[in-house]
C-alpha cells in the first residue's frame, strides 16, 4: 500500500513533554494522498497531542514536520490551515454562544464588499454543507450551546471540510453520533479519500477502523508501537498493541499468511 | 444571532431560547418604565423636558464608559481602570489647553491617552498573562496617581469658554429674545454629550454585530481556546477591546471635565462600578460571550434615572448607593434564573 507520490505529511521524531510527562515520544509517521491512516491507542496514549502538533495547535518539544517534502514549522493553527490541514478536534472547539454559521466560518468569515459580515450568505452556505451531513439539521440560528452533542459534532466536521482541505485530522469524529450520522461520516471520509485527501483518523471504534483505514499506527504511553497495513492485522493484534504495546508472540503478517 | 426569530417550528430548544434571550432585556425595559412611572407620580417635574435632558446628560458619561466596559466584559475580561483613566485623560486635555493647545487637538490627545492606557492593559493581560482584574486594578492606581501627580492634586481651571462647549453646548437650541430684553429658552436643544453617546452606541453596536472584530470579541469570550484553534487572533482581539474601553473612558473624561469647565484629577472615582453595573443590568455576563450595547444602554439609563429620581425625591446619596447595590444583585439574580431555565 505504498504510493509513488511524495508523502503529503511526514512527521519525524516528534516529541512533546509536559514537565516530566512524555506525552509523545519520538513518534514518526507518514501520510500519503488519498490514504486513510488510523491512529489508535489507549486513553492518554498521546494521540490527541500528536494530532494537535500537526494542526498547529500545540508546539512540539522536538522533531520535524514535512509537508510534501518541505520542512515546516507551525506557530499557530492558521499556519497549518494555510497549507490545507484541517482538524476536527476531540473537544470540538466551538464557541458556545455563537450559532452554527458563525462557528463554521469563525476566523474565516464571509464579508460583503464593505467588509461587513455577510451573515445571510454564511447562513445559506452553512445550511448547504450541514445538510450533506445531517438532513435534519434545522436550528441553525440557535447558539450551539443549546444543540445536541451530535449536532455540535456535525458542525465541527462541516467546518473542517467546507474549506479547501488537503489533510484532514479527525480526532474521534463520531464519538457522539448516532448510527445514520456515523454512516454519513464514513461515506464522507470515502469521498474525500477519492479526491486524494489524506486523512488521519483517531478512533476507538474497531469497526470504523477496519471499515475505513488503509493503514493503522498504534501508540502506547507516548511511543509508536506499531505501524501496519490493515490487511496485515486482526482486531486482536491491534488490541494487543494498544493494551500491551506489542503484537502477539506468534504474529506474522496476515496478508503474507493468506498468500501462502 | 440574538433574536431567535425563526426558531424552528415548535422545537423546544428554539422556543426556550426565544423567551430566554428576550426575557432579560424585557425585564430591564419594564424596570426602566416602572421607574419612570413611579418617579413621575412622585414629582411632576420629573417628566419635564428639562429633567429628561438632565438625565440624558448624566447618563452619557456612564453610557460611554459602559459601552467600552461591555466590549471588555464580552471578551471575558473586566476593566477596573476606566474611572481613573477618565480622570487622567481629562487632566491631560486640561493641561494641554492650559499649555496653549487648541481645544480639539487637546481633546484628541486626551482620548489617545485613554487608548494608550487601554493598550497597556491589553499588553499586560495578553503578553504578561496577568488576569484582567489585577492588570486593570494596577492601571486604576497608575492612572489616578499620574492624574494627581501631574496636577499636584489641584483642579485645573481657567480653561476658557471653548473647553466647555462639548459638555455644555447643545444642538437645535432655540432661544428667543423677549420684549423686556431677557432671553427665553423655547427649546433647550439636544446636549452634545447625548449626541455623542448616540453616535458611539450606534458605532459600537455596528462593530459588535456586523464586523469581524465584533464576532471575534464574542468568540473569544465564549470559548477562548476554540477561538484560538479557529484562527482568531485572540490576543489582538482582547487588546482591541481594552483600547476601545480606554479610549471611551478618555472621551467620557473630556465630556465630564468640559461640563465642569475644569480638569478634576479626583473625578470619576468608582465610576468603573457604575459602568460594570450598567453592563450587567443590561444582561452582559462576567463569564464572557454574552452582552450587548442596547442592554447596556438600558442599564445605564436605569442607573441614571434611579439617581435622578431619588435625588428629586430628596433621598440621600448614601441611600442611593444602597438602592443601586440591590438593583445590581437583583439584575444578576434574574439573569441566573433565566439561565437555569
Ligand atoms: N496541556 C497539557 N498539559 C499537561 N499534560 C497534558 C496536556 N495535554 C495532554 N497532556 C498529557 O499528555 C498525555 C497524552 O494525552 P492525549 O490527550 O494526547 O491522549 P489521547 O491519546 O488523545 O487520549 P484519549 O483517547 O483519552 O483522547 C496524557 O497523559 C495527558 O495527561
Ligand atoms: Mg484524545
Amino acid at each position: 500500500m505504498t504510493s509513488p507520490a511524495p508523502p503529503l505529511v511526514e512527521m519525524i521524531g516528534i516529541e512533546k513533554h509536559f514537565g516530566g510527562v512524555h506525552a509523545v515520544n519520538g513518534v514518526s509517521l507518514k501520510l500519503f494522498p488519498g490514504e486513510i491512516v488510523g491512529v489508535l491507542g489507549h486513553n492518554g496514549a498521546g494521540k490527541s497531542c500528536l494530532m494537535r502538533i500537526l494542526s498547529g495547535a500545540m508546539l512540539p518539544t522536538g522533531g520535524e514536520i514535512r509537508i510534501r517534502g518541505k520542512t515546516v514549522s507551525f506557530d499557530s493553527p492558521n499556519d497549518a490551515r494555510d497549507l490545507g490541514i484541517e482538524t476536527i478536534y476531540q473537544t470540538l472547539a466551538l464557541a458556545d454562544h455563537l450559532d452554527a454559521p458563525a462557528n463554521l466560518f469563525l476566523g474565516r468569515e464571509i464579508k460583503t464588499r464593505f467588509g461587513n459580515l455577510d451573515d445571510a450568505r454564511m447562513l445559506s452556505e452553512a445550511r448547504k454543507v450541514l445538510a450533506t451531513l445531517n438532513p435534519n439539521f434545522r436550528n441553525l440560528t440557535d447558539p450551539v450551546l443549546s444543540l445536541s452533542g451530535g449536532q455540535r459534532q456535525v458542525i465541527a466536521i462541516a467546518r473542517a471540510i467546507y474549506f479547501d482541505v488537503k489533510v484532514l485530522i479527525m480526532d474521534e469524529p463520531t464519538a457522539a453520533l448516532g448510527p445514520s450520522e456515523t454512516a454519513m461520516v464514513a461515506d464522507l471520509v470515502r469521498r474525500l479519500k477519492a479526491q486524494g485527501i489524506g486523512i488521519l483518523l483517531v478512533s476507538h471504534d474497531m469497526h470504523d477502523v477496519f471499515e475505513l483505514c488503509d493503514r493503522v499506527v498504534v501508540m502506547n504511553k507516548g511511543n509508536l508501537v506499531g505501524e501496519h497495513d490493515i490487511e496485515d492485522v486482526t482486531k486482536d493484534d491491534i488490541l494487543s498493541l494498544i493494551i500491551k504495546g506489542e503484537l502477539p508472540l506468534d504474529w506474522t503478517p496476515r496478508s503474507a499468511e493468506m498468500a501462502q | 444571532m440574538t433574536e431567535a426569530t425563526q426558531a424552528g417550528g415548535g422545537e423546544t430548544a428554539g422556543a426556550l431560547k426565544f423567551s430566554a434571550d428576550t426575557f432579560h432585556r424585557l425585564t430591564a425595559l419594564m424596570t426602566l418604565a416602572l421607574l419612570i412611572v413611579v418617579f413621575a407620580f412622585g414629582n411632576a417635574a420629573f417628566l419635564s423636558v428639562n429633567n429628561g435632558l438632565t438625565v440624558l446628560l448624566q447618563t452619557s458619561v456612564i453610557g460611554l464608559l459602559g459601552i467600552g466596559m461591555t466590549m471588555v466584559i464580552i471578551t471575558g475580561g473586566i476593566d477596573l481602570s476606566v474611572g481613573s483613566v477618565l480622570a487622567l485623560s481629562g487632566v491631560i486635555t486640561g493641561l494641554s489647553v492650559k499649555a496653549g493647545l487648541p481645544v480639539i487637538p487637546a481633546m484628541m490627545l486626551g482620548v489617545v491617552t485613554g487608548a494608550l492606557c487601554g493598550a497597556f492593559n491589553g499588553f499586560v493581560i495578553t503578553r504578561m498573562r496577568i488576569t484582567p482584574f489585577v492588570a486593570t486594578l494596577g492601571m486604576m492606581l497608575i492612572a489616578r496617581g499620574l492624574a494627581l501627580q501631574l496636577t499636584g492634586a489641584a483642579p485645573v481651571s481657567g480653561l476658557g469658554e471653548p473647553f466647555g462647549i462639548l459638555g455644555n453646548g447643545s444642538l437645535f437650541r432655540v432661544v428667543e429674545l423677549r420684549e423686556n430684553g431677557f432671553p427665553r429658552v423655547v427649546f433647550p436643544g439636544i446636549p452634545y454629550p447625548v449626541i455623542l453617546l448616540v453616535i458611539v452606541a450606534a458605532a459600537a453596536a455596528y462593530l459588535l454585530r456586523r464586523r469581524q472584530l465584533g464576532r471575534h470579541i464574542y468568540a473569544t469570550g465564549s470559548n477562548e481556546e476554540a477561538a484560538r484553534l479557529a484562527g482568531v487572533l485572540v490576543d489582538r482581539t482582547k487588546i482591541m477591546a481594552y483600547v476601545m474601553s480606554g479610549a471611551l473612558a478618555g472621551l467620557a473624561g473630556n465630556v465630564l471635565m468640559s461640563r465642569l469647565v475644569t480638569a478634576q484629577p479626583s473625578e470619576g472615582v468608582m465610576y468603573e462600578l457604575d459602568a460594570i453595573a450598567a453592563a450587567v443590568i443590561g444582561g452582559a455576563s462576567l463569564m464572557g460571550g454574552v452582552g450587548g450595547i442596547s442592554g447596556t444602554m438600558i442599564g445605564a439609563f436605569i442607573i441614571g434615572i434611579l439617581r435622578n429620581g431619588l435625588n428629586m425625591a430628596g433621598v440621600s446619596a448614601f441611600i442611593q448607593q444602597i438602592v443601586i447595590g440591590f438593583v445590581v444583585i437583583g439584575a444578576v439574580w434574574i439573569d441566573q434564573l433565566r439561565n437555569r431555565n
